[in-house]
């Protein structure tokens, strides 16, 4: 293993303390492993509360800002933070319009966060959650409650965070990020695996000549592993299985070709570029798009293609909202 | 025999610790066939934490505060599922023995081990077969309870429940996941030994040695 770490038990304090010093203009620490951004709690505003298992910047922290999140807890890498650091978050970022938490569908995410959301509103700050479940491949379309959030998460929190930003209630906020939620689909492929730090060895392996269909930014496997071959068709593949999931076609689309961390941003245009031709094709209006690492699994590559279909409020909130994050930056 | 005070649980707490982190590169292969190939340092990260609060606990701590003392250890340190489940875990063993100043008895650990049992499925809402650490405890819960009815020696009971948990374990390989990130795989589970359920064998073997070495 080579990485730029010490001891790989450290890593995550360690990443923390930097990631708070170097980004001192617009958020603060909180916690142990907790950042708010550092003018909050908003009076009036809807605090957003975001977090997951390290390993995936600039998801999760990375989005912690003007714009879309409010707080952000930390957990060890690919491993959900304990409710402490959430809760922690929540107090800094309530400004009296309560708070909401979002975040991908994953069991320990689940259940430290809502372990998190018993205390705060225990302490009567109104908390509601939305999980986020955009991995088409993850389960079958009937048990999509199963399914696990990956890089669509990027674009639902750009809606998120402008409603919030345009201070709704909580109730608003929470409406349309159900609404983006439901009208996002994302599907990955994986061509490598990639080291957890404490691990030291990869957490699994592929043959040099195969890539895996629906791999999961935490190496969890995909649905197939297939021989490696020119990109195209695999992004045909690709795009096939979220067109088949929800209906695009005709419709306006924020769009993300995503980055898991180890892929050259020159491949991600290969990428795009397929995509393109095959909206053009169904008719699909790229109004937002993104090409770069957003929702990575540390040093994997691969790719991810996400597809958010708007309707006018969800355009108009990403248009016209200025976003200022700690990794990300809209005009 | 051992006397089975809070202070020798703080110890076997320690030898819990040191088991599971020498099994740490194991438990992360295990997990990573089917899953994200961190239970062994999630684990890790955990029982350091224990290690460290078992240490400072006063001599004179009952068996309850010593199990507390691990429960909030996996509280604060750990995140993911297991650190929940843990914590559920231990807490529900503090309180299933509060007020007792020894676990002398077979029985004691029966209940312990059952109140653990019961209050990770409580919270992780798995059943019997669900491919998780549950099916390496319910087969070793009910192994001790048999114990504890039929009476005998402490320290070779807690050691073939430990037995019985590992082999419990070692059968996972015969079962689809259905709870956690491996349930995504459907019959790609199967063949594969189940990580918490693995551990879950190292802890109570920990336990075992623990209370062996007195």
């Amino acid at each position: 293993m080579k990485k730029l770490i010490n001891d790989p038990f450290d890593m995550v304090e360690e990443m923390v303390e930097g990631y708070v010093a170097a980004n001192d203009h617009i958020i603060k620490r909180v916690g142990k492993r907790s950042i708010a951004r550092a003018n909050s709690p908003i009076q009036g505003k809807v605090g957003i509360v975001v977090g997951g298992g390290s390993g995936h910047l600039p998801a999760f922290a990375g989005y912690v800002g003007k714009g879309m999140a409010d707080g952000a807890a930390f957990g060890n890498v690919f491993a959900s933070p304990p409710a402490k650091p959430v809760i922690e978050a929540t107090l800094a970022v309530n400004g009296g319009a309560g708070v909401m938490y979002t975040y991908g569908n994953y069991q320990g995410d689940c259940i430290n966060f809502d372990k998190a959301q018993d205390k705060c509103r225990e302490m009567g700050i109104k908390v509601q959650t939305v999980v986020l479940n955009d991995d088409v491949l993850s389960a079958p379309k009937d048990q999509a409650h199963k399914r696990r959030g990956i890089g669509g998460l990027f674009l639902v929190w750009h809606v998120a965070g402008a409603k919030a930003e345009q201070m709704a209630s909580l109730d608003e906020v929470v409406a349309v990020t159900n609404k983006a939620n439901a009208n996002t689909r994302t599907v990955g492929v994986g061509l490598t695996s990639c080291i957890v730090p404490a691990n030291g060895k990869p957490t699994f392996s592929l043959a040099d000549d195969e890539i895996e269909i629906g791999l999961g930014i935490h190496g969890e496997p995909g649905i197939k592993r297939v021989k490696i071959r020119p990109i195209d068709s695999v992004i045909d593949e690709i795009m096939d299985a979220i067109l088949a999931d929800l209906d695009y076609k005709g419709s306006d689309v924020a769009l993300l070709v995503n980055g898991l961390g180890g892929t050259p941003a020159e491949e991600l245009y290969v990428v795009y570029r397929r995509v393109k031709q095959i909206c053009d094709a169904n008719k699909i209006n790229i109004k937002f798009k993104h090409v770069g690492n957003q929702v990575t699994a540390l040093e994997m590559q691969g790719t991810s293609v996400s597809l958010l279909r708007l309707d006018s409020e969800m355009h108009d909130l990403i248009k016209n909202t200025t976003v200022d994050t700690c990794m990300y930056k809209k005009v | 025999m051992a006397n089975v005070t809070g202070a020798l649980i703080a110890k076997s707490l320690v030898l819990v610790a040191k088991k599971v982190e020498q099994n740490k590169d194991y438990l992360c292969e295990l997990d990573g066939e089917v899953g994200d190939g961190d239970h062994g340092v999630s684990m890790t990260i955990g029982v350091r934490a224990v290690s460290r609060a078992a240490k400072d606990l006063p001599a004179n701590c009952t068996p309850s505060e010593a199990f507390q003392s691990a429960a909030d250890a996996f509280a604060d340190e750990v995140g993911a599922t297991i650190g929940p489940l843990y914590e559920a875990a231990f807490a529900a063993a503090a309180e299933s023995v509060k007020g007792k100043q020894t676990l002398n008895e077979i029985g004691d650990w029966a209940i312990v081990y059952r109140s653990m049992a019961n209050a990770i499925q409580v919270l992780g809402k798995a059943q019997l077969g669900d491919k998780t650490l549950l099916d390496a405890f319910f087969p070793a819960v009910d192994h001790i309870q048999a114990l504890a009815t039929k009476g005998g020696d402490l320290e070779s009971a807690l050691l073939s429940t430990a037995e019985r948990a590992l082999k419990a374990a070692k059968d996972t390989r015969n079962l689809v996941a259905l709870k956690g990130r491996a349930s995504r795989l459907g019959d790609r589970a199967k063949g594969h030994q189940d990580a918490g359920a693995t551990s879950l064998a190292v802890v109570l073997k920990g336990f075992a040695d623990g209370v062996k070495k007195g």
